[in-house]
C-alpha cells in the first residue's frame, strides 16, 4: 500500500485524465452550470452595452445635427420627423434600411436632400443636393425655435438611451449576482459531496492503513486539497466562458462596427499575448521561488522555536540568528524578484493598452477628420479596447489555480483509489447474538511482512469465561485482542467465535457484539452522555445513566458541572485517568456486548477510583466472555484462565494457582509486576500467598 | 558583561506593555501610530528617502494619468471643429504615447520603492522577531505554543507589511486622485454635470467600507467552520479504533456531513454579501455614466458643453472609481495592520526572565563544584514547589546519580543548573559563587547537557554534533561520536557525517538521536556533564558500552546522571532518590540497596526483569 505523498511539487496545469474525473463530480450540477453559462452570456451583452449605447447616442443624437436629412411634404414622410417650414424633415438614419435611397429624382416620395450647417454661431438649413449640378442648393438661416425643435428630438433620444443603459446595468447587476450565487452554490455542493466521499472512504479503510499514514496528511486531503478544487470549479471552469464571451463579443461588435478599425485595434493583440506569455513564465518561476523559500523560512522558524532551549543552553543564539537572517534574506530576494516581475508586467500591460489607445486616436482620428468614420464609433472602440485587456490578464491567474487544482486532485484521487478497505465475506454467515466461545487456532500475525507479533497462537475460551493475558511489554497481548474484532487480518490460522470463522461474519455484526475498552480511552468532543452512547440513538438517556450507575461512574459524573451534559474538552484532559476508564466501561456496557475485550489501564489511578474500577469490572464481566490484558493482580486472580504470552508465543495456560505451581514465566512475571501489589493486598488481608524473595 | 549580539539589544520593544485591544477608528490617530511603529523607527529613518521617492513617483503617475482624458477631449473638439490636421493629430498621439511611457516608468519605480520598502520592513520585522525570541526564557516558551508564535511571524507580519505597502498606496491614491479629479472637473466642466455625475461615487466608498467589514467578519466565520471541519476529521481519524470497534462509521459520516454542511452554509452566507460586492460597486460606478450619457449628452446637444468635455468627463469618471474604493479599503487595511502591530508589540515588550545580572562575579571558567543550599523552587506562576529542601554538594570531578519517578523533579534540578529558570539567591552555587552571578555565557559554555527529548536540528550530523561551536575539527567531532557509540552508525549513512538529519535526510532512530546528543555535549569538553535520562532508547548492552567509554571522560569532570535504570547509576559517587521534589534517599549503591527503600525495591525488580527478558524462546 503506497503512503499518500505530500509532495508540494507544482506540475501541469491540465491533465485530461484528472480533468475527466473532476468533471464527473460536476455532472450532477450540469443544469446549474449551464444556467451560469447562459447568464454569463447575457451579462457579457450588458457589459458590452455601455460603449455601444454611447456610440449610438453620439452618432445619432449628440453629434447628429449636421447629419444628412430628407425633406418630405407633410403626409409623405415614411417615419415621424421634425416639421418646420411646411416640410417634414427626416434624418436618413431614422429611415429603415429598405427605404430606397434617393435615386428617383424629384420623386416626392423619396424626399429632398437637406442638412443643417453651423457657422459663426448660426444654424443654416441647406436644401437640395450640394453635389448635384442640376439643382441649386438653397441656404437659409434657422430660427432658434426651429433649431430647438431638432435638438428636443435628439435630447429625447439621448434620454431614452440613458434609460436603456440604466436598464442594461440593472439587468447586469441582477444577473451577475444570480450567477455568482448559483456558481458558488454549485462549487460548494461539489466540494461538499467530494468531502463526504473522501471521509466515507476513509471510514472504510483498515487500521493498517492508518498505522502507515499520518493523520495530518489525511486531514489535509479532506479539507485543504478539496478547497483548492473549489477554486477551480468556481473561478476557472465557468469563468473561462465569461472571458471567452467577452473577447469574442468585443471582436464581433468591433468587426461589425468597422472592419478596418477593428483590424487596427486587434493588431496589438499579439503584443498582449506575447507580453502575457513571457510574464507567465517569469511569474511562475518567481512565485515558485517565493513559495519554496517561504516554506523554508517557516520550517526553520518552527524548528528553532521548538529547539530554542537547546540553542540557549548551547549559547548559539548568534549563530542561529545569522542562519535565520540568511534564510530571511533569501526570502526577501525572492520577494523582490517577484515584485520586480510584477512591477514590469503590470505597467507593461498598461503601456500596451495606452499604445492601442494612441493607435486608435491616430488612425481613427484621421478617418474622422476625413469624414470617413463617425466619431461615436471611435469612442466605442477606445472603450472596447480597454475592456479587451482584462480577460487576457485574468487568464494568468487561472493558470495558477489550475496548477494547484491538478496537484490537489491527483493527491485526492490517489487516496480514493487506495483499496485498503476492510473486506467483508462473500457468503456471510449470520451470527446473531453469540454465546461467546472464542478460539484461536494456530494464529500467526504481523503488522508488517514477516515481523511476527504472534506466532502460532492457540487457545480456547468458553462462553462466560474470563481469560486474562499476561506477559511483558511488547509480548503481543494487545494484538490478540485487536484481532478478535478483526481490526487486522491474520496471516495464518483461524479465529472462531461460536465455532464460526470470523472472516465469514459481516464485520458490523461481529463488532456489534464485542465491547472494547482500550487502555488509552479515547474521548470525543461533546458531552459525557454522547461519549457513552456515541451516536447510537437506540441507547436512551436512561440507558446511559443506568450503564454509568452500574460501573460506578454515575457519582463522579453528577459532580461535574452539568452532569451528563458536562462538556468534554480536548479529548478529556480535565478528567482523571480513572474517570476516563470508568467512562469507557460505561460506554462498553451501554452497548451490551456479548464479548468484552479490555486492555486495563496502566496509568496511576488513585486508590479510591481504583476500588471503584475493580468493583465495576467485576459487574461488567458477569455473564460475558471477557478477554483482558491484565495489569491488576485482582483481575488475574479472578480470571478463569490465564494465558501467558512471551515473545509472541503462548507459553503457559492455566489458573493462577496452577501457573504459580509451575514456577515458569508466569511465576517470574508475577514476582516482578505484582509483588508490590501483593504485599499491599496481604496487608489488608485479601489473600494470595506471600511468595519468597527471589 | 552583555554577551548578547548587538542586534538583539536593539530588538527590545518600546517601554511599557501594550494592551491587547482591538483596533478602533481611534487607532488611526497619529500619536499611537508613532508609538506602535516606534519599533521600526530606525528603519523608517533609514529608508525615509525610498518611501518619499515612492510616494513622489506615485503622485507623478497619478497626475500624468489625469492628463489623458483631457487630451482625448481636446482631440475630440478639434477633430469635430475640423481644426486639426494630420500633424496636429500626430502631436496629440505623440503626447499620449509619451505620457504612457512616463507612467509606465513611474509605476515601476513606485512599486519598487513603496512595495519594495515594505518588503524590507517585512524582512527586518521577521529578523527582529526571531532575535527577540532568542532572548526569551524557557517559561515564555512553555506558555506560548509554537503554532501561535508562528502565526505571529506569518499573519501579523504580513498584515503590517500590507498596511505599509497597499495601505500607503491606497491612502495616497485616495487623497490625491479624489482631490485632483474633483478640482480639475470643477474648473473645466459644467458644474451641474460634475455634481450629478460624481454624486454616486461616495456611495462606492460607503459600500466598500461597509461590505469589506462585513465580508471580513463572515470570512472569519467561514474560517471557523473550516477549522471545525479540520478538527472533526482529525478527531475521527485519531479515534478511528473506537469508531470501528463500536461500528460508528455511519454515524460518524453523518456527523461529518453536518459539519461539512455548516461549511457550505457559512460560505453561502459569505457569498450572499461577497457576491453582491463587485456587481454593486460596478453598478454604482456605472450610474455616473448614465448621468454622463443622459444629462451630459443633453448638455452637448444644447451646446452648454462641448463633445470633448463629454468625452473627457467619461474618462475622469472611469478614473474616479478606484480612489473611492481605496478610501473604503484603506481604513480596514490600516486597522488590521495596527492590530497586528499591537500583537507583535506584546511579544516585543516581553522581557527575558533570565538575563545576566548587573553585578556579575568575575568568573571566566567553571571548576565544577556544585552546591544546593536549602533550595526551594516553584515554576513561575505555580504555587506548589517543584523542588524542596534540596541540600546537596557535589565536589568537582565527582558523579551524582539521580533516580526518581516522572514528575519527581529530576529535570527541574538540572534546568536550574543550566539557569533556564532563576533559583533563589544563595540557593545554588557553583564553585562557591551564586549561579545568578555567573555570566550565562560562561555557565552554559562549561556545562555539557544531554536533554531527555534529544532534539536535533535538520542539518548534517557533523553540524549537530559540533553545534556548540564552529571551531571543532572533524577529528574532534568523530572522536566524540566514537565515545558516544554512534560513529559506526553515522559512517553507515549515505553521506557519513555530512548526512542531513530528519525529514530531508536520514530518519534516525531514538537511540541514534540520543547518542548524537551525547556526542554533542561531550565534544564541548565541558567541566560539568549532565546526562538527563539519555539512554532510554538504547538497549542495556549499548548503554553499558557507552557508559564504559564515557567513564574516562567522567572521571575528570563533574557528572550528573539521571536514569530510571539502576545499572546506569550504580557506580556514581553519590546517588539521590527524588520523590515529589524532595530527596528521600541518598548514599552510594551498596548503602542504598542495604537500606531496603525505594532504590532497593527498584533494583530488585530490574534484576528480575533482566532475568525474564533473557528467557529464551523455545
Amino acid at each position: 500500500m503506497p503512503g499518500i505523498q505530500e509532495e508540494e511539487a507544482i506540475g501541469k496545469a491540465y491533465d485530461a485524465r484528472l480533468m475527466r474525473r473532476l468533471l464527473r463530480y460536476a455532472a450532477p450540477y450540469r443544469k446549474h452550470l449551464v444556467v451560469c453559462v447562459i447568464l454569463l452570456f447575457v451579462i457579457t451583452l450588458t457589459d458590452l452595452a455601455q460603449p455601444y449605447l454611447t456610440k449610438i447616442a453620439i452618432d445619432d443624437h449628440i453629434n447628429a445635427l449636421g447629419a444628412p436629412m430628407l425633406a418630405f411634404s407633410p403626409g409623405q414622410e415614411p417615419v415621424p420627423g421634425v416639421a418646420i417650414r411646411g416640410m417634414v424633415f427626416v434624418r436618413e438614419k431614422w429611415l429603415p434600411k429598405s427605404f430606397p435611397r434617393h435615386d428617383g429624382e424629384g420623386d416626392p416620395t423619396s424626399g429632398c436632400p437637406a442638412r443643417i450647417e453651423f457657422a459663426d454661431g448660426r444654424y443654416f438649413l441647406v436644401m437640395g443636393d450640394p453635389s448635384s449640378e442640376s439643382e441649386a442648393a438653397t441656404r437659409d438661416e434657422l430660427t432658434p425655435e426651429e433649431v430647438r425643435a431638432f435638438k428636443a428630438r435628439d435630447a429625447a433620444g439621448v434620454l431614452k438611451l440613458a434609460l436603456a443603459l440604466l436598464g442594461a446595468m440593472i439587468l447586469g447587476f441582477v444577473l451577475n449576482y444570480a450567477q455568482v450565487y448559483i456558481l458558488q452554490y454549485t462549487g460548494q455542493k461539489i466540494i461538499f459531496n467530494m468531502r463526504v466521499e473522501i471521509f466515507r472512504h476513509l471510514q472504510e479503510l483498515s487500521l493498517s492503513f492508518f498505522d502507515k499514514n499520518p493523520v495530518g496528511r489525511l486531514v489535509t486531503r479532506v479539507t485543504n486539497d478539496t478547497e483548492a478544487l473549489n477554486e477551480m470549479y468556481t473561478s476557472v471552469l465557468v469563468n473561462l466562458f465569461k472571458d471567452l464571451f467577452l473577447l469574442v463579443g468585443i471582436i464581433v461588435v468591433m468587426l461589425r462596427m468597422n472592419l478596418e478599425l477593428a483590424l487596427v485595434s486587434l493588431s496589438t493583440v499579439p503584443i498582449i499575448i506575447g507580453v502575457t506569455v513571457l510574464f507567465r513564465a517569469k511569474a511562475r518561476e518567481a512565485y515558485r521561488l517565493v513559495r519554496t523559500r517561504l516554506a523554508r523560512i517557516n520550517a526553520t522558524l518552527a524548528e528553532n522555536i521548538s529547539g530554542m532551549r537547546i540553542i540557549q543552553i548551547f549559547g548559539r543564539e548568534r549563530k542561529k540568528y545569522e542562519e535565520f537572517d540568511s534564510i530571511n534574506r533569501d526570502y526577501l530576494a525572492a520577494n523582490m524578484r517577484e515584485l520586480q516581475v510584477y512591477a514590469i508586467f503590470r505597467p507593461a500591460m498598461d503601456l500596451v493598452s495606452s499604445l492601442a489607445l494612441a493607435l486608435l486616436v491616430w488612425y481613427g482620428g484621421g478617418r474622422v477628420l476625413a469624414g470617413r468614420l463617425e466619431f461615436g464609433v471611435l469612442y466605442a472602440f477606445i472603450n472596447y479596447v480597454q475592456q479587451f485587456f482584462r480577460p487576457i490578464e485574468d487568464l494568468t491567474d487561472k493558470y495558477n489555480i489550475m496548477q494547484s487544482a491538478m496537484a490537489a486532485s491527483e493527491r485526492i484521487f490517489m487516496l480514493l483509489d487506495t483499496d485498503a478497505r476492510e473486506p467483508d465475506p462473500a457468503k456471510p454467515a449470520s451470527l446473531g447474538r453469540p454465546r461467546g466461545s472464542i478460539e484461536f487456532q494456530n494464529v500467526w500475525f504481523a503488522y508488517n511482512g514477516e515481523d511476527w507479533v504472534l506466532k502460532d497462537v492457540s487457545f480456547k475460551v468458553e462462553p462466560g469465561e474470563t481469560c486474562a493475558f499476561v506477559g511483558a511489554t511488547g509480548a503481543g497481548k494487545t494484538s490478540i485482542i485487536s484481532l478478535i474484532g478483526r481490526m487486522y487480518e491474520i496471516s495464518r490460522g483461524r479465529i472462531l467465535i461460536d465455532g464460526v470463522d470470523i472472516r465469514d461474519i459481516p464485520r458490523r455484526e461481529l463488532r456489534r457484539y464485542i465491547g472494547v475498552v482500550q487502555q488509552d480511552v479515547f474521548l470525543f468532543t461533546g458531552d459525557i452522555e454522547s461519549n457513552i452512547r456515541l451516536n447510537n440513538t437506540e441507547i436512551s438517556e436512561s440507558d446511559v445513566q443506568e450503564a454509568a450507575r452500574h460501573v460506578n461512574a454515575d457519582a463522579f459524573i453528577r459532580r461535574l458541572p452539568g452532569g451528563y451534559r458536562a462538556e468534554v474538552k480536548e479529548r478529556g484532559v480535565t478528567l482523571s485517568a480513572g474517570q476516563r476508564q470508568l467512562l469507557a466501561f460505561a460506554r462498553a456496557l451501554a452497548f451490551d456486548p456479548a464479548i468484552l475485550v479490555l486492555d486495563e489501564a496502566t496509568a496511576n489511578i488513585d486508590t479510591e477510583t481504583e476500588a471503584l474500577i475493580q468493583d465495576a469490572l467485576a459487574r461488567l464481566v458477569r455473564g460475558r466472555t471477557t478477554l483482558v490484558v491484565a495489569h491488576r493482580l485482582s483481575t488475574i486472580q479472578n480470571a478463569d484462565k490465564i494465558v501467558v504470552i512471551h515473545k509472541g508465543r503462548v507459553r503457559e495456560i492455566g489458573t493462577h494457582q496452577e501457573l504459580l505451581a509451575k514456577r515458569g514465566i508466569y511465576y517470574q512475571l508475577y514476582l516482578l509486576q505484582y509483588k508490590e501489589e501483593l504485599s499491599r493486598a496481604a496487608a489488608v488481608g485479601i489473600g494470595g500467598r506471600q511468595q519468597g524473595d527471589s | 558583561m552583555d554577551r548578547r549580539p548587538p542586534h538583539l539589544r536593539i530588538a527590545r520593544g518600546p517601554e511599557g506593555v501594550f494592551s491587547h485591544q482591538r483596533a478602533s477608528s481611534a487607532a488611526l490617530r497619529l500619536e499611537p501610530v508613532r508609538r506602535r511603529f516606534g519599533l521600526l523607527k530606525d528603519f523608517f529613518v533609514r529608508y525615509k528617502s525610498r518611501y518619499t521617492l515612492g510616494v513622489l513617483f506615485l503622485v507623478a503617475v497619478d497626475a500624468l494619468q489625469l492628463v489623458v482624458p483631457r487630451i482625448l477631449g481636446r482631440v475630440t473638439d478639434e477633430v469635430r471643429a475640423g481644426k486639426l490636421d494630420a500633424s496636429g493629430l500626430a502631436r496629440y498621439v505623440g503626447l499620449i504615447v509619451g505620457i504612457a511611457v512616463l507612467v509606465g516608468v513611474g509605476r515601476y519605480f513606485w512599486r519598487m520603492y513603496i512595495m519594495g520598502t515594505a518588503r524590507l520592513i517585512d524582512y527586518t520585522l521577521r529578523n527582529k522577531f526571531f532575535g527577540h525570541l532568542e532572548t526569551l526564557s524557557a517559561s515564555f516558551f512553555n506558555n506560548h505554543k509554537t503554532g501561535d508564535l508562528m502565526a505571529h511571524a506569518t499573519n501579523d507580519i504580513h498584515a503590517v507589511r500590507h498596511a505599509l505597502a497597499q495601505g500607503v498606496v491606497m491612502s495616497v491614491d485616495a487623497a490625491f486622485l479624489t482631490i485632483a479629479t474633483v478640482a480639475i472637473l470643477v474648473r473645466t466642466i459644467d458644474l451641474r454635470l460634475v455634481a450629478l455625475g460624481l454624486a454616486p461615487l461616495p456611495f462606492v466608498a460607503l459600500v466598500v467600507t461597509h461590505f469589506s467589514r462585513v465580508i471580513h467578519l463572515r470570512f472569519l466565520t467561514v474560517q471557523k467552520t473550516f477549522a471545525d471541519l479540520t478538527d472533526r476529521t482529525q478527531e475521527n481519524l485519531s479515534g478511528i479504533r473506537v469508531v470501528k470497534a463500536f461500528v460508528q462509521e455511519e454515524s460518524e459520516v453523518r456527523k461529518f456531513t453536518e459539519v461539512a454542511q455548516r461549511v457550505v452554509d457559512a460560505n453561502m452566507h459569505l457569498v450572499r454579501i461577497w457576491g453582491l460586492f463587485w456587481p454593486l460597486v460596478q453598478f454604482i460606478a456605472g450610474l455616473g455614466f448614465v448621468v454622463v450619457l443622459g444629462y451630459g449628452g443633453r448638455l452637448v446637444i444644447s451646446g452648454d458643453i462641448s463633445l470633448g468635455d463629454f468625452v473627457a468627463f467619461g474618462g475622469y469618471l472611469g478614473m474616479a472609481t478606484w480612489p473611492m474604493m481605496a478610501i473604503g479599503w484603506v481604513v480596514n487595511t490600516l486597522q488590521r495592520g495596527m492590530a497586528s502591530m499591537d500583537r507583535l508589540n506584546v511579544i516585543f515588550s516581553t522581557r527575558p526572565e533570565v538575563e545576566d545580572s548587573t553585578d556579575l562575579a568575575p568568573v571566566s571558567r567553571l571548576e565544577g563544584e556544585i552546591e544546593f543550599r536549602g533550595l526551594l523552587f516553584a515554576y513561575p506562576g505555580q504555587d506548589r514547589p517543584a523542588l524542596r529542601n534540596i541540600d546537596l554538594r557535589i565536589p568537582a570531578g565527582r558523579t551524582l546519580g539521580i533516580l526518581g519517578r516522572t514528575g519527581s523533579g529530576k529535570t527541574t534540578l538540572v534546568s536550574l543548573l543550566l539557569r533556564l529558570y532563576n533559583p533563589g539567591p544563595g540557593q545554588l552555587l557553583i564553585d562557591g559563587v551564586d549561579i545568578n552571578k555567573i555570566p550565562l555565557a560562561v555557565l552554559r559554555r562549561d556545562i555539557g547537557y544531554v536533554p531527555q527529548d534529544n532534539f536535533l536540528f535538520s542539518s548534517s550530523v557533523r553540524e549537530n554534533i559540533g553545534f556548540a561551536s564552529d571551531d571543532f575539527s572533524p577529528e574532534e567531532i568523530e572522536k566524540a561520536a566514537e565515545i558516544a557509540g554512534v560513529a559506526d552508525d553515522v559512517r553507515g549513512f549515505p553521506e557519513g557525517f555530512g548526512t542531513i538529519v530528519g525529514e530531508r535526510g536520514v530518519t534516525l532512530s531514538g537511540g541514534q538521536k540520543q547518542r548524537i546528543a551525547i556526542a554533542r555535549a561531550i565534544v564541548k569538553n565541558p567541566r560539568i556533564l549532565i546526562l538527563d535520562d539519555c539512554f532510554s532508547a538504547v538497549d542495556t548492552e549499548t548503554e553499558e558500552r557507552i557508559l564504559k567509554s564515557l567513564r574516562g571522560i567522567m572521571r575528570q569532570r563533574t557528572t550528573i546522571l539521571i536514569s530510571h535504570r539502576i545499572s546506569t547509576l550504580k557506580e556514581a559517587d553519590e546517588i539521590i532518590v527524588l520523590d515529589d521534589g524532595e530527596i528521600v534517599e541518598r548514599g552510594d549503591h551498596e548503602s542504598l540497596v542495604a537500606a531496603g527503600g525505594i532504590y532497593a525495591d527498584i533494583y530488585e525488580r530490574q534484576l528480575l526483569e533482566e532475568e525474564l527478558t533473557s528467557t529464551e524462546e523455545t
